[in-house]
């Protein structure tokens, strides 16, 4: 006990012994400077540590630190808050909204003759791929099977976009699976937990997917830009238009080939640079999703 | 109570922002809830206490999204120590100018965070992000934060804090 005190109090007898001098008063003066403005200095001291932060993500990648327990309190509340919105929207849909549903019904019986004869050729047409595919010797491609899940949240962060799933890990959803509609390609989950699930959005600055221009199959990488996405490493050679349509070329591992990701709506090119300028749009309306499907396999 | 307070602030801000907020969405812009919030925090507190609110709301929102974290712990921690400055000039928690100020706030953590994104992803559409998001947002965050700092200064809710205060004196 003796010996703490001791070493407490040495400091201060150094600084009363330096006391005479000019870096004395400046020594002197120093533990006052910081009392008088402790707020300021740690606030400071917190904005530096924020910052310093920061800049470790910038070069060593995002930090998953506390993801999980923030995910699982914010699911939990955004289920209980979505419930009444759920429960209100399936009322308006199962009752109030009947008007019509006749001639949606007829309307919906065609789509489905015609979708049932196209489906018909269609597995004709798997069945001969897979005959070519076996003569060949190619690698057999499975049909993928998914999760339906619903969004219950859109987080709207000024520097990201994800939303939230009711569905988990308990539905065998894993990190970094493929999240799907019927349109194209919505992102991929970032983390998971037991009855819920966030998912990276393709429109996310962290987002990049490995993509392929349908018409002429030249392949580049579609990086998330908040509101659009931008599509890189196009030469400046190479052939690509406006309302050219973007699928998913398989490269990158998590989204399988041939899934629809976003038409090109600008294309700029310059001379002094070696790639083009490409902006396209989500094929999937981003702002309206409110089901998605999981690819679990 | 005040710790109350906050702890309920940054446990709901996420839910509330995500799913709340959901049916005011226009286009898919809603109005940063947690951006208001902390304006108001800042008006009735002071710059110190706003600054590490800004931090703590910041840092929850990175944690809860998939930016790095500490960038809006930083934004939002700049943000309140604004707002508690200017808190001890704007007096009457009422004033319009509130809402010109805080969508003056959103739209230059807008602009900082275009510029983040140039500088570490690259080729931000810059006009579009503007257009597209960081204007209209910061247009409708002013007037979410001015539609709230008018019921926290209606004589009812004012009256009501006020008994609070006593009884809790007496």
């Amino acid at each position: 006990m003796k010996f703490t005190a001791i070493i407490a109090i040495a400091p201060t007898r150094a600084l009363a012994t330096s006391s005479n001098g000019v870096n004395g008063k400046r020594l002197k003066r120093m533990p006052g400077f910081i009392a008088k403005h402790r707020k300021s200095l740690s606030i400071l001291f917190l904005f530096i540590l924020l910052f310093w932060l920061v800049t470790l993500q910038v070069k060593n990648g995002r930090l998953t630190f506390m993801e999980k327990p923030v995910l699982a309190i914010s699911g939990f509340f955004e289920r209980i808050m979505s419930w009444p919105f759920n429960t209100v929207a399936s009322i308006g849909k199962g009752y109030i909204l009947l008007v019509g549903t006749q001639q949606e019904n007829q309307r919906l019986r065609s789509e489905n003759e015609r979708l049932q004869l196209e489906n018909g050729v269609m597995n004709e047409l798997l069945h001969e791929n897979e005959r070519l595919r076996d003569a060949l010797d190619f690698k057999r491609t499975y049909p993928p099977s998914a999760v339906v899940a619903q969004v219950i949240g859109k987080q709207s962060s000024p520097v990201s976009s994800t939303v939230t799933l009711n569905k988990g890990s308990d539905h065998g959803i894993r990190k970094d699976m493929a999240v799907i509609t019927a349109q194209g390609v919505v992102g991929k989950v970032q983390a998971v937990l037991p009855g819920t699930a966030k998912v990276l959005l393709l429109t996310d600055p962290g987002s990049t997917i490995a993509v392929r221009v349908m018409r002429n199959r030249e392949e580049g990488l579609l990086e998330g830009k908040l509101v659009n996405c931008s599509l890189k490493y196009i030469s400046y050679y190479v052939d690509i238009q406006e309302g050219d349509v973007l699928v998913t070329s398989g490269l990158d591992g998590i989204y399988p080939k041939g899934l629809a990701v976003a038409s090109v709506v600008k294309v700029s090119k310059h001379e002094a640079n070696a790639f083009q300028t490409v902006v396209a749009e989500p094929a999937v309306g981003l702002s309206r999703l409110e089901e998605a499907l999981v690819l679990t396999k | 109570m005040k710790s109350l307070v906050y702890f309920a602030i940054l446990l709901l801000i996420i839910p509330v922002q995500a799913v709340l907020l959901e049916p005011l969405s226009l286009g898919g812009i809603k109005p940063d809830l947690a951006l208001a919030l902390l304006y108001i925090i800042g008006l009735l507190t002071g710059p110190w206490e706003a600054a590490l609110a800004g931090m703590a709301i910041g840092l929850v929102q990175d944690i809860g999204s998939a930016s790095f974290i500490g960038f809006s712990g930083l934004t939002r921690g700049l943000i309140g120590l604004s707002a508690g400055l200017l808190g001890r000039r704007v007096l009457d928690l009422t004033s319009p100018s509130n809402s010109i100020f805080l969508a003056g706030v959103s739209l230059l953590e807008g602009i900082v965070i275009a510029f983040f994104l140039q500088m570490f992803y690259g080729s931000v559409p810059f006009f579009s992000l503007m257009a597209g998001r960081i204007l209209p947002q910061a247009l409708y965050t002013g007037v979410l934060g001015a539609m709230l700092l008018r019921l926290l200064g209606s004589k009812s809710v004012m009256s009501a804090l006020m008994r609070r205060t006593v009884q809790r004196e007496l």
